[in-house]
């Protein structure tokens, strides 16, 4: 465990244990900035950039994944590695319901494991759960900040260019068993992390904002979304404050 | 309906759903002034009041095809937040017997679930009635375990009764930190969001596949049925204000 971990090039006690994980280097660069007191640069490697701060009066960090499972899956277990218990996902997705319109918050209560990593790991039939505790935490702080959010099942996936609207072919068509099924919406990295979560004890959950419609084929415009995401990295950031505040009174 | 043989309006929007027939009218105990309103194959129904609740109790049988059935049915009939009440084999060391287990998700190890969507979607218990079992858990001193479990169809291949070997099979649960394994939640937590109703399941571990420990006398496992309903009920109580 003392060991200088392979890609995020950390060792333990590194990287505070409660970390916000985007997808983008961009924005992680970003919640560190704008979001983090005391912003610390830890690392910038591949797609893996890594700050810590403190979110009030707690410790915080922020990763970046890159896109798909397999390097989210990379950046979780590397963190878990040298100490990291505390995980939430903050990205854009695509909405499947004609309910959730761009700039629209969804906190996950589980994903449809599209993914090919996740397999790996575990046989299909186990479910990828976000942590119950976490879930509850999001939906707190998000009442407390007064915000709308939408609770439910996201799916997963690996192939952007299958499912999204700027894919070949007939996009609806595929994506419309998910939407039957009142799956909320579409995005790449949840399914794994859930499960590698589940399967190493640590607490993962997920914020997403919707970036477009895909069934209506509605988009934001740049300066919405940037106050939903602003919106959803606050509220995952206090959901940190939280957890590590909830486990202290346990103990 | 052509299973449960009830009819709209006969039973509430709260129900408690027990896997064993017998195990509704002990459930019934607990109603103000319970109704036997039908009895057809395992399917026995009572509905009764709880503090001005409408609350029924549907038996679904053994295993995902019987309880499928039942739950479509109560759907029909008008039922909106519904929990499974059942016993379970625990898969970790630290689950005691007697423990009480509120899943937050199922291992869809059955075939029923799969005919309505792919394997790779998760089957979920609805996060508020998880919310108020715990509460209404935790109110009576107890501590629940919240988690995976597992739902399977071949009682004889995954059981302290089965086959000497079982474990072996079960060993990839038992390392994926899953807790115990039971019959009906999968495909009841996969009806239940596709219908959008609440569905959720509250069990208390009768055995334990690690240790082989299993309790079989009815007097020593009456009383945690009876517990469970209790939990139910309270729990019932918790949403009703703010659900509909």
């Amino acid at each position: 465990m003392e060991l200088l971990q392979y890609h995020i090039k950390c060792r333990k006690n590194e990287v505070n244990q409660a970390v916000l994980l985007p997808g983008d280097i961009e924005r992680a660069n970003y919640i560190g900035t704008n979001f983090f007191r005391d912003s610390e640069k830890i690392i910038e490697n591949r797609e893996f950039h890594i700050c810590n701060g403190r979110y009030e009066d707690k410790p915080v960090a922020v990763c970046s994944t890159g896109i798909g499972c397999m390097s989210a899956a990379v950046a979780i277990e590397e963190l878990t590695n040298i100490g990291c218990k505390y995980f939430i996902r903050v990205r854009t997705c695509g909405s499947l319901s004609s309910q959730i319109n761009p700039g629209d918050i969804i906190i996950a209560t589980g994903a449809v494991r599209g993914d090919g990593a996740s397999k790996e790991y575990i046989p299909i039939e186990y479910p990828a759960v976000a942590d119950y505790r976490t879930v509850t935490a999001l939906r707190n702080r998000a009442k407390k900040d007064s915000a709308n959010y939408n609770l439910g099942i996201i799916r997963t996936h690996d192939a952007f260019y299958m499912e999204s609207p700027f894919a070949f072919g007939d996009y609806k068509k595929r994506v419309a068993i998910w939407a039957e099924a009142g799956t909320l919406a579409i995005e790449n990295e949840s399914s794994t992390l859930f499960v590698i979560g589940s399967l190493k004890k640590v607490q993962v959950g997920a914020i997403l904002v919707a970036a477009g419609n895909l069934i209506t084929g509605e988009k934001g415009t740049k300066d919405e979304l940037q106050k939903s995401i602003d919106k959803a990295i606050t509220i995952a950031s206090g959901t940190l404050v939280d957890l590590q505040k909830r486990e202290e009174k346990r103990i | 309906m052509h299973h449960l043989q009830i009819k709209p309006g006969e039973i509430g929007e709260f129900v408690i759903m027990p896997g064993d027939p017998n195990l509704c009218h002990l459930i019934a105990e607990h109603f103000e002034n319970p109704q036997l309103v039908a009895q057809n194959r395992e399917y026995v129904t009572y509905t009764g009041k709880y503090k001005g609740l409408t609350v029924s109790a549907t038996s679904t049988g053994m295993g995902c095809p019987s309880a499928a059935i039942a739950l479509e049915e109560l759907i029909m009939s008008g039922a909106k937040y519904l929990i499974r009440l059942g016993t379970t084999g625990a898969l970790q060391k630290n689950i005691s017997l007697g423990d009480i287990i509120i899943p937050s998700s199922a291992v869809r190890l059955e075939g029923t679930s799969v005919e309505y969507i792919p394997i790779e979607f998760p089957a979920i218990a609805d996060i508020d009635i998880i919310d108020d079992l715990v509460k209404a858990t935790q109110e009576k001193n107890l501590k629940p375990h919240i988690g995976i479990i597992m739902s399977h169809d071949a009682f004889y291949k995954g059981s302290v009764f089965a086959e000497p070997d079982f474990l072996k099979k079960e060993q990839v649960w038992i390392d994926s930190n899953v807790l115990s394994v039971e019959n009906e939640s999968s495909a009841l937590f996969i009806i239940g969001y596709l219908r959008k109703v609440k569905v959720g399941s509250i069990l208390t571990a009768v055995a334990n596949h690690l240790t082989r420990e299993v309790i079989i006398d009815e007097e020593k496992i009456n009383p945690l049925f009876h517990q469970m309903t209790d939990i139910c009920l309270e729990a019932f109580t918790k949403k009703a204000t703010t659900l509909f």
